[in-house]
């Protein structure tokens, strides 16, 4: 249930069995189903997830309803609203299951009961912040700077599994495109 | 809350679990239903549906499972399946709220079976180390949740539990079956509120309230 979570903190900072198990009892063991949701728009998001299995996705959505895609998530990642994580402010986003997940949740009171009394829990967010600010920053470059082309092949060079796992709409959704161009791109691609 | 949660009643095809699982169905939480009994379950559930076309209800027969698809858990189980219950879900109730409803009477209903110092609801929690014990809806009867205003009065439902968050959210429960929440207290107030409906039941007993009395207290 925790296999996935110990291997990304010990990765980041190496731990002790004590720390690990003092880490484990604050979290919250949750199943989500296909199409349910973590987070749904107009709530102050009040906890993080890591996927232990399955898929998420986060998204707003335009006055017509429709979607636009911010992030997707896999094993071993985290995806929340942190902006609203932080201010307390409702969340203009919904996070939804692609597929059954195994998710370990850490709602605000817990977050800051390990901050203050587990230091590599500390060092091991930290580092996930960065690491979350520079995928912020490769988004926006890529969002402002890069061509469709461009942007899909360091989708795919991320997350090899993305094509089979995401349907093209959100994938497209993703790079700002239109699914026509989309399947464009993949078929030029395929024939090279 | 626009995020739907999910909520696990454990026990569902019992007396108090089928009468919670109908009076939360008014609610927009998604229920899982959970009990050996398939048949009691699909019965149950067809009843629900009857009544609230949109509930979004389902079965399950394992403990574990269900729980850990809950946000909330609800044991409407025996006092004496409560270790049994616990060692089931103590893994996938991490951090969850645990409600604990039952009353440690004994066989002839003129005492409890724990001992003065502590109750069902701090026994759980000592079962549940990492989980958020609530005490409620022990001082209602499992008829009263049809009609929660007895005599004119709506019956009073009272909380203890030591989580600030986790006893709030047990209120806005409450107040959605329909009984008017009353935090009472720190989880060890369980002791008074079970000895209360030991009380209750006697008295029940004596007068011939016909299963239909409750808890209301008078005040300016
Ligand atoms: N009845 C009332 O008016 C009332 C009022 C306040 C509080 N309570 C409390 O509510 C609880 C339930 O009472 P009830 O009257 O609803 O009893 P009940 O009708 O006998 O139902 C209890 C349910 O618990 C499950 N169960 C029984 N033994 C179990 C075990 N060993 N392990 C797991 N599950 C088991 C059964 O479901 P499955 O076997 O199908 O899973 C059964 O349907 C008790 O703790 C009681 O003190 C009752």
């Amino acid at each position: 249930m925790f296999e996935l979570l110990i291997k990304s903190i010990q990765d980041k900072v190496p731990s002790t069995e004590e720390e690990l198990h003092l880490c484990k009892t604050h979290f919250t063991p949750k199943r989500l189903r296909r199409k349910q949701f973590l987070l749904q728009e107009g709530d102050v998001c009040n906890r993080m997830a890591f996927i232990e299995k399955g898929a998420l996705y986060s998204y707003t959505t335009d006055a017509k309803g429709g979607q636009r895609v911010m992030q997707f998530a896999f094993e071993g990642f985290w995806i929340s609203d942190l902006y609203s994580f932080f201010t307390r402010e409702e969340s203009k986003l919904n996070i939804e299951a692609l597929e059954d997940c195994e998710l370990l949740l850490l709602d605000h009171e817990q977050h800051d009961y390990l901050l203050k009394n587990v230091r590599q829990y500390e060092t091991y967010i930290r580092i996930l912040y960065q690491n979350a600010y520079v995928a912020l920053q490769q988004r926006i470059e890529g969002t402002l700077g890069l061509t469709a082309e461009e942007k899909y092949s360091h989708l795919v060079e991320q997350y090899a599994t993305i094509v089979n796992r995401v349907p093209q709409h959100l994938i497209a959704s993703y790079l700002g495109i239109t699914p026509e161009t989309l399947s464009r791109i993949r078929k030029q691609m395929a024939s090279r | 809350m626009q995020t739907k949660r999910t909520i696990a009643i454990l026990g569902a095809s019992g007396n108090m679990g089928s009468a919670i699982a109908k009076a939360l169905a008014k609610g927009n939480d998604r229920l899982l239903l959970i009990s050996k009994e398939e048949e009691k379950l699909e019965a149950l559930k067809t009843v629900i549906t009857n009544e609230y076309p949109l509930a979004d209800i389902e079965g399950m027969t394992c403990a574990m499972h269900g729980s850990w698809e809950a946000d909330i858990i609800i044991l409407a189980t025996p006092y004496e399946a409560q270790t049994d219950v616990a060692e089931k879900i103590r893994e996938v109730a991490s951090q969850k709220i645990v409600i604990s409803i039952a009353n440690p009477l004994n066989a002839t209903y003129d005492a409890l079976v724990t001992n003065p110092e502590t109750s069902a609801a701090e026994e759980l929690q000592a079962l549940l180390p990492h989980s958020k014990v609530v005490k409620a809806f022990n001082t209602t009867y499992a008829a009263n949740f049809a009609q929660t205003v007895i005599d004119g009065k709506q019956a009073d439902a009272f909380i203890a539990g030591n989580n600030e968050s986790a006893l709030e959210t047990t209120a806005e429960l409450v107040k959605t079956t329909g009984f008017n929440p009353i935090i009472a207290g720190k989880l060890s107030v369980s002791r008074t509120l079970e000895a209360m409906q030991l009380l209750l039941i006697q008295l029940t007993m004596k007068y011939k309230y016909n299963w239909l009395a409750g808890w209301k207290i008078l005040h300016q």
